[in-house]
């Protein structure tokens, strides 16, 4: 799925490497966030009372 | 010479693509991608909440240490003249009041800025001690512990409350629970050291406002989330003042 979604990618292979890089890094920013919030709802608020 | 570019649909491509798969097969095998993708960002998630956090909290720490030095150096300490309770018995003398005690009271910390210091020597987490900051966002309680704003400061009389993570962002309050009544908690502003001994441990809703409000003498509150890796609950633990600046001007007080 991966090789799939890499040759989807338009330009030659250094423009595919870079727009790779940044995709992978936006995607794993996103995932910071998702992940904070989510462990704030599930796991820890923090213990805050009110 | 024979070019490997990366175009699609060359007949080499073609010629790799593999037979298409009966249906049965190929649902086996959606079901069998999304399961491990599924495990992969189930195990970012754990990774994340446990190590990332803490990591972040650690780095934090720091600042928050040479934040607080510098909020110290610029803290005024007042004494303010409080007269001490009405003890209930006849005064016959209306001319004999008793003395006021002196209490020393510090200036307001910022919001968001750290103010204090929290060690429980009984464990070894809190051993060194662990920052507080003014305030309880989300914000204030992933760099540090967090002061309860609009409840009294450590050190002053009334109920002061402090929130911390259990088991994310450095884990402050991990082993909570395992605080005794008569464990010592110590908590240094800049005033002094204010020394708070355990009095009770609770576990309440998390909107059981009740645990914060003021009461008589100087309290700590201690809260944060119960039972591990769950927000459900609020696990608090109540200490009393023992010793400090204030101590003996807030024993006469009551």
């Amino acid at each position: 799925m991966i090789r799939r979604l890499y040759r989807m990618l338009p330009g030659p292979t250094p423009v595919r490497i870079l727009l790779s890089i940044v995709i992978i890094a936006g995607v794993l920013v996103g995932l910071h966030f998702f992940y904070d919030w989510l462990g704030t709802i599930v796991f820890d608020t923090g213990g805050t009372v009110g | 010479m024979t070019e490997s570019t990366d175009t699609t649909g060359t007949p080499d491509d073609e010629a790799a693509t593999p037979p298409r798969r009966s249906l049965p097969v190929r649902i086996g095998r959606a079901a069998g991608w999304t399961l491990v993708w599924l495990g992969a960002l189930t195990l970012g998630f754990v990774a994340h909440q446990l190590w990332i956090t803490s990591w972040y909290a650690q780095q934090n720490q720091h600042e928050l240490a040479q934040e607080r030095v510098a909020q110290w150096a610029e803290t005024s300490i007042t004494e303010v003249a409080v007269q001490p309770a009405d003890t209930g018995e006849p005064n016959e003398d209306p001319g004999d009041t008793p003395p006021p005690v002196y209490l020393k009271v510090e200036s307001a910390p910022e919001l968001h800025a750290a103010f204090a210091l929290i060690r429980i020597p009984s464990i070894e987490r809190l051993a060194d001690g662990w920052n507080v900051v003014e305030g309880v966002t989300r914000a204030d309680l992933k760099t540090g512990t967090g002061h309860m704003p609009d409840t009294a400061l450590p050190g002053q009389p009334g109920n002061a409350v402090i929130s911390g993570h259990r088991t994310t962002y450095g884990q402050p309050f991990h082993e909570l629970d395992q605080l005794q009544p008569g464990d010592l908690i110590e908590v240094e502003t800049a005033l002094g050291t204010h020394v708070y001994a355990v009095r009770e441990t609770l576990v309440v809703a998390p909107t059981e406002l009740s645990v914060t409000e003021p009461k008589p003498g100087a309290w700590l509150t201690l809260t944060t989330c119960h039972p591990k890796f769950s927000a459900r609950q609020r696990l608090v633990v109540v200490a009393e003042l023992v010793a400090g600046p204030n101590f003996e001007a807030i024993q006469e007080m009551s």
